[in-house]
């Protein structure tokens, strides 16, 4: 909330959705703060909703991996802090993803490349249900699904917003967990804001011989009174502020 | 070389580099016949992935090939690659990734299939890019050694390539291809016809022609449109009275445009562009498609006249 008052640019909203399913990612370990290139058996993580890179950067300040003081210059010219992964952002494996669906494209090139290497890691793909909109998104999921990559781990940030409003209001989903079943992944539905559920859906998503979808269930705006539950995705300074002190965990 | 078609060249280039190197991968977006990737996929089928019909999943999955360390070349039609032309901008241009995309069928070669399958824009499109480069060779001869270039190329290249028709004129015109490097195929004073591509041979047939009218036309040819050899190109630019650029492409913000941009800096001089305004035909022969789009020998001979009583 501090970032969204220091730039009302951030997608707030999105970022709040996202915030468990990321702390249940880092909290087990399964993602590092200070990991990258060239380790053969770590795992990688693709924010394919690239605007909720905020949420990451919340998670590395309470890890101690980001000063405070840095979060403030969020989206500012010479901060690394940008508002969707770029090349200088730290935390962040393939970055540039803030054209929806490109990231997923990606996750599956870079699962492919993992297998055909011999690599031990996974591939952590997170999300958006609005991105699924996007054509590339399910092209990528057959290649996924047709080469077997059992290394792929998507995570769907499932919170039924979208830009222009709802996402069943702005474009019919369907079944999302049958379209990913019906392609041959191994899909798991569970409460995206409850990190024993999704702890363990991870688990089974790692032991899976195809690759895996977890549906989380969430809520934009998640835990912040004047925005849970809303399609809001920024807020004027002085109201950031103000909710800022109405933050609840739960 | 010369008895293969340009896809072919391309085909047996990659399959080629696939022995030299274990970090070439192959993606083909349902395209592994038509563009000749099977002659890879024969000899490295574990470094082969067909993604189906999804020429921006192909452009994403390559990305993340690369990322994983891989050097991939994607190859579909020219044209149906330039769908996925935002996905290349933002996962391979941004991050300068070392993916090469190859489009077939460019320009007129494909003549069966008619507009849709006829890629007139992708040079423009590419070359726009930050990052880069761009090639474009004449022939078989000239596909098979920039395909082979292309693996020392840092960044991200695209090579356009003709389907089958060409003429060869490379084979015997220098010893190595260097990427970036323009290559005389004539010396000439009075005019300088700057090509790229299939348009090579056309333009070395226009040559002749003003010879035999006393006019010392020289031919240059920029198989790498990014970067373009600004040494050659300034050289000749300088000494010549006019130029004329000839290209398989639309005249807007192809290779004539991208001399055209040089020459701002340079100097200006006399030029015509010449190349294609509009959409292309269905057509029984890419040379009947030349004659109806004005790219002839006889055309550019004639415009290169015209240019220089002009500058008279």
């Amino acid at each position: 909330m501090i970032m969204a008052a220091y730039d009302p640019g951030i997608h707030i909203g999105s970022s709040l959705s996202v915030l468990d399913i990321l702390t249940a990612l880092y909290g087990t370990g399964r993602l590092k703060f200070n990991a990258h290139n060239g380790v053969s058996t770590r795992n990688y993580l693709i924010l394919s909703k690239g605007h909720a890179v905020h949420a990451i950067y919340a998670l590395a300040s309470l890890f101690g991996y980001l000063n405070q003081d840095e979060l403030r210059e969020t989206g500012s010219l010479g901060s690394r802090l940008q508002n969707h992964p770029e090349d200088d952002t730290p935390f962040t494996d393939v970055s540039n993803s803030g054209s929806l669906g490109l990231g997923i494209g990606m996750a599956v090139g870079l699962a492919l490349g993992l297998k055909l290497k011999g690599h031990a890691g996974k591939v952590f793909l997170i999300t958006g249900d609005g991105e699924l909109d996007e054509g590339i998104s399910w092209e990528s999921m057959a290649v996924a699904a047709s080469y077997k990559l059992n290394n792929l781990i998507v995570i769907v940030d499932h919170n039924k917003a979208q830009l222009d409003g709802f996402s069943e209001e702005v474009l019919r989903k369907g079944d999302i967990a049958g379209r990913f079943r019906s392609l041959g992944f191994f899909v798991q539905v569970v409460d995206g804001h409850n990190i024993g559920e999704l702890v363990k859906a991870i688990e089974a998503a790692e032991r899976s011989e195809a690759p895996s979808a977890i549906i989380a269930e969430t809520v934009r705006g998640r835990g912040v009174e004047g925005l849970e539950g809303s399609t809001r995705q920024r807020v004027p300074r002085d109201e950031a502020l103000e909710m800022a002190k109405r933050v609840t965990c739960r | 070389m010369e008895e293969l078609t340009p896809r072919e060249a391309a085909g047996k280039a990659l399959a080629d580099l696939g022995d030299l190197r274990k970090d070439v991968v192959v993606v083909v977006a349902d395209t592994g016949e038509t563009t000749r990737a099977r002659f890879f996929a024969e000899r490295h089928p574990d470094r082969f992935f067909n993604v189906g019909i999804a020429e921006q999943a192909m452009a994403a999955i390559s990305a993340g090939l690369a990322y994983a360390g891989f050097m991939p070349y994607a190859l579909t039609f020219a044209e149906f690659m330039l769908r996925a032309w935002e996905i290349i901008r933002n996962s391979v241009a941004r991050l300068n990734l070392p993916v090469r995309f190859i489009g077939t069928h460019a320009g007129f070669s494909d003549p069966y299939d008619g507009p849709s399958h006829q890629a007139l824009e992708d040079i423009a499109l590419f070359r726009v890019l930050p990052n880069f480069t761009v090639i474009a060779p004449a022939d078989s001869c000239e596909t098979y050694r920039a395909v082979m270039a292309t693996a020392e190329v840092r960044g991200p290249v695209y090579v356009r390539v003709g389907r089958d028709f060409h003429i060869p004129a490379t084979c015997d015109l220098y010893k190595v291809f260097e990427v970036g490097k323009g290559y005389v195929a004539a010396d000439g004073s009075d005019v300088a016809i700057m090509t790229t591509g299939q348009m090579l041979g056309y333009a070395i047939d226009a040559a002749h022609i003003l010879r035999e009218k006393g006019i010392s036309a020289a031919v240059l040819h920029f198989p790498t449109i990014k970067p373009l050899d600004l040494t050659l190109l300034s050289r000749y630019a300088r000494a010549v009275k006019a130029i004329v650029t000839v290209e398989e492409h639309m005249v807007h913000g192809g290779f004539g445009s991208a001399v055209a941009e040089a020459l701002a800096n340079i100097g200006p001089k006399p030029l015509a562009m010449m190349g294609v305004k509009t959409f292309g035909r269905t057509a029984k022969s890419p040379e009947e498609l030349y004659r109806y789009f004005g790219l002839t020998p006889e055309n550019i001979a004639a415009r290169a006249e015209e240019l220089i009583s002009l500058a008279r």
